[in-house]
């Protein structure tokens, strides 16, 4: 009898805190979907692999990091979990640590993984926690190819647009250099001829070769950057298309322009659109990471072509304040708060930073512009996924190990605050870094990535 | 040329005029045009660096436009040191800290009640030794022993007595500090630089006492800080690490010392022991929340606490006449001396905790 009161005490207790539990997940449910904008290259996957490690150690084995998270006091978090998001790979987490562990920086991301991060955390109101004993935040990110970005500005154009602004940009600017082999080659190309399968190769190959110099070479702004990626869905060798001279484009009846116009719209509608909606989702919070380093290692034309491309990017993407109603009725979502993440800041000395903050400040000024009139929170923040140097023999100099292995101290020479100020014909080649072998403690020792969950997590403190 | 209808460079043709071919260009893109990265000025510029590579096509285009050669403004040498290695930040979960610190060795207090005690025997010894040697009047040896005896005692004292004073003064100047770090904290440090936001956190934290719970903190705290953190960043994280868990630890301290107050209250005998018992907790509990505070209120400078002390006393004093008196009114059975013992636990409990009270808000 008495076992039998015991037995009946204990799954009651076991429902009521299952109760409990689930009530929780229902009502005590936070939900933060995050987009993280980010042309190739600017440390997308080193910023999810370091925030990954830094909430696990933070909230599994008590590391104090991230000290400026208060939303998340390491008091309240009870654990913390990874989960997958339906339609998408699971983020390589462990790959990429095991790819730090063998000394190798984490792959450039060629194809979409989607993650959640979920964080249970003790519920401390008195009464409350009785019936919900705790809530969950979850963070939902997905991780994208940068070149995939810089494609969404393309949705909005008609083929002979974009073939014509395209043409005028590789005219022009840095990568003029980079597309003369390109427009030599169209210049001997005849398209007198029907364009065949593999003449119409033949043009789409050698415009790649310029895409890929021009990439390599630090440009930033290269359409259509899908062709760069083997991964990606869309098959261009079968549907490739290219920019053409306007005294083409500007003959509807020409037979290049008919079969390139018809591929274009095959671009925009097989590839574009379904990735606009699965992945550029509109949400409530936005990421922007900039790589000043792709413009300050090459000349102040590559800056002002990031301070143009982040312009356009920020054309893609539906800026403004959701209600309770149209978030939750309507089902739509407006980005209310921005935040400018300039990635990699360790690379340059603690004084200098500043002046990386200033120049950020006004190579966001075209894509600020679109918050004109608009009740959009937006900072800038400097952010190190990994702190991968050490601090050098004078303000202006930093220590870090190089790719062949030596120890070495670079010193600087004061990076500009503004874009004019970026001397003509100069640059700041970026260190060439090898991953510590201290890399978990280098992780932990990152900075800014606090400041920046605290930002778009707290409720306006900073502000 | 003349079999190739097309001129496929966006270039002027050579016999044209720069100006005639981008305005014939312009006429159908020139919006598409100014799309284009650097604006009107650079597209033109860029066509004018075309021009030849358009006059002679081909192969000639790569020695029209030279490969950008930049001036490098960061020198790099090597080193012939090894790279440090960087630790890995303090673990929270090994926060423990216990409000009884680990005795290392003789405390002062002890010496000079053990100087004290000596002295008062080395009297004795030396009374009796006197009155043994009567007739021996020159002991210059005991006599000496028994001098420096009564200076170590008489240093001590003197000592002790200095540090009270000492103690009252940090008191003081702590709780100055705790007011202007409530003033940075009410306007967030916004008008402060955070060079003097660091000075007086630095400040308010080398007061506290070695061991204390405080001092644990703001150990804490520094390892935590970071040198691009802002003024209003390191008001946040030395509240976050310092300020709020001390206050919980005081709490969760001062609850403990009231049970314990109220339990021996209810098992007390008689009022005298329970009186007695009640000093005893006070003064525990005055230590205990000073070990967590790290600031140690002087027994004979701190009034404030020995004033609410006494009015403690006096209060419990009353409300044992009351007690009693209820309980003579319904009779000496078992049941009206457990509700005057539960009456008077609350009572001791209460105030215990309203002492606690007191101190918290002195030390914060």
């Amino acid at each position: 009898m008495q076992k039998n009161i015991a037995t009946l005490f204990d799954k009651t207790r076991e429902l009521a805190s299952l109760t409990g539990d689930k009530l929780s997940s229902a009502f005590n449910k936070e939900t933060h979907r995050f987009t993280i904008t980010g042309l190739s290259r600017s440390g997308k996957s080193m910023l999810f692999t370091s925030l990954i490690t830094m909430l696990k150690s933070r909230s599994e084995e008590g590391y104090a990091c991230l000290p400026l998270l208060r939303y998340l006091p390491p008091s309240l978090v009870l654990d913390m979990h990874i989960a997958p998001i339906e339609g998408y790979k699971p983020f390589p987490h462990l790959q990429n640590i095991a790819d730090l562990e063998n000394g190798q920086w984490p792959k450039a991301t060629e194809e979409a993984f989607g993650f959640k991060l979920v964080v249970r955390l003790k519920e401390t109101a008195s009464l409350k926690r009785h019936v919900l004993p705790h809530s969950e935040v979850v963070f939902e990110f997905i991780d994208y190819p940068g070149e995939w970005v810089t494609d969404i500005p393309m949705l909005s154009k008609t083929y002979a647009h974009w073939s014509d602004s395209a043409w005028a940009q590789l005219s022009s600017g840095p990568q003029q250099y980079f597309a003369s082999q390109w427009k030599a080659f169209v210049n001997q190309f005849d398209f007198e001829q029907e364009p065949t399968e593999q003449r119409i190769q033949l043009l789409v190959n050698a415009y790649r070769d310029y895409l890929v110099e021009a990439k390599a070479n630090g440009i930033s702004l290269l359409q259509p950057g899908s062709f760069l990626l083997e991964s990606s869905d869309f098959d261009w060798q079968a549907f490739g298309f290219t920019p053409l001279p306007s005294s083409i484009t500007s003959d509807v009846s020409h037979p290049w322009f008919k079969i390139f116009d018809k591929h274009f719209s095959k671009f925009q509608s097989g590839w574009l659109t379904p990735l606009k909606q699965s992945i550029f989702k509109e949400t409530d919070k936005q990421i922007i990471l900039v790589d000043l380093f792709e413009g300050l290692n090459h000349s102040r034309q590559h800056l002002y072509q990031l301070k143009e491309t982040l312009s356009h990017l920020a054309d893609t993407f539906v800026y403004g304040q959701s209600t309770w109603f149209s978030r939750n009725v309507l089902k739509k979502e407006q980005i209310g708060k921005v935040a400018f993440v300039a990635t990699k800041s360790d690379l340059v000395p603690v004084s200098q930073r500043g002046n990386l903050l200033n120049l950020l400040t006004q190579i966001t000024e075209g894509a600020r512009a679109r918050f004109d009139g608009k009740p959009i929170q937006f900072e800038h923040f400097l952010v190190s996924s990994m702190q991968v140097t050490d601090e050098g023999s004078n303000e202006d100099a930093i220590r870090y190990k190089d790719t062949d292995g030596r120890y070495v101290e670079s010193t600087f020479e004061p990076i500009p605050s503004t874009l004019k100020e970026m001397e003509e014909g100069s640059h700041f080649p970026v260190p060439d870094v090898s991953v510590p072998s201290d890399f978990k403690a280098r992780i932990l020792a990152g900075k800014g990535v606090d400041r920046l969950l605290q930002f778009l997590l707290g409720k306006g403190e900073q502000e | 040329m003349s079999d190739k209808p097309y001129t496929f460079d966006e270039s002027p043709e050579p016999s044209s005029s720069p100006d005639s071919i981008s305005s014939s260009n312009m006429s159908s893109s020139s919006n598409i045009r100014s799309d284009a990265l650097y604006g009107a000025n650079s597209d033109r510029q860029g066509n004018a660096d075309t021009q030849p590579q358009t006059a002679s096509q081909g192969e000639q285009n790569n020695s029209a436009v030279n490969k950008p050669q930049y001036k490098t403004k960061v020198k790099t040498q090597t080193l012939d040191i090894a790279q440090p290695e960087t630790k890995l930040p303090q673990q929270v979960s090994e926060d423990v800290w216990e409000v009884d610190a680990q005795k290392d060795g003789i405390s002062l207090g002890a010496a000079t009640l053990g100087f004290g005690v000596v002295s008062l025997i080395g009297f004795f010894v030396f009374e009796a030794y006197t009155t043994l040697a009567a007739n021996v009047s020159e002991h210059p040896i005991g006599t000496g022993v028994l001098g420096a005896l009564l200076v170590g005692f008489v240093s001590c004292f003197s000592f002790l007595s200095f540090k009270e004073w000492r103690g009252y003064k940090q008191v003081n100047t702590a709780m100055e500090d705790a007011g202007v770090i409530r003033g940075l904290l009410a306007n967030r440090g916004s008008e402060t630089s955070p060079q003097k936001i660091d000075s007086v956190l630095s400040q308010h934290g080398k007061r506290f006492s070695r061991g204390s719970y405080a001092a644990h903190c703001f150990d804490r705290y520094k390892q935590q800080l970071q040198d691009d953190m802002t003024g209003p960043e390191r008001l946040g994280l030395y509240e976050d690490t310092v300020l709020k868990p001390v206050q919980e630890k005081a709490h969760k301290v001062l609850n403990k010392e009231s049970v314990t107050a109220g339990s021996l209250a209810f098992i007390s005998p008689n009022n005298l022991i329970q009186t007695f018992a009640v000093v005893w907790i006070s003064f525990r509990t005055i230590r205990r929340m000073a070990r967590v505070y790290g600031l140690r209120p002087s027994t004979a400078g701190n009034w404030k606490l020995l004033k609410v002390l006494a009015q403690n006393i006096a209060a419990q004093g009353v409300f044992d006449l009351a007690t009693d008196e209820v309980a003579n009114q319904i009779g000496g059975s078992l049941s009206a001396k457990f509700m005057e013992n539960s009456a008077e636990a609350i009572a001791a409990g209460a105030l215990n905790a309203r002492l606690g009270r007191a101190l918290i808000k002195l030390l914060k």
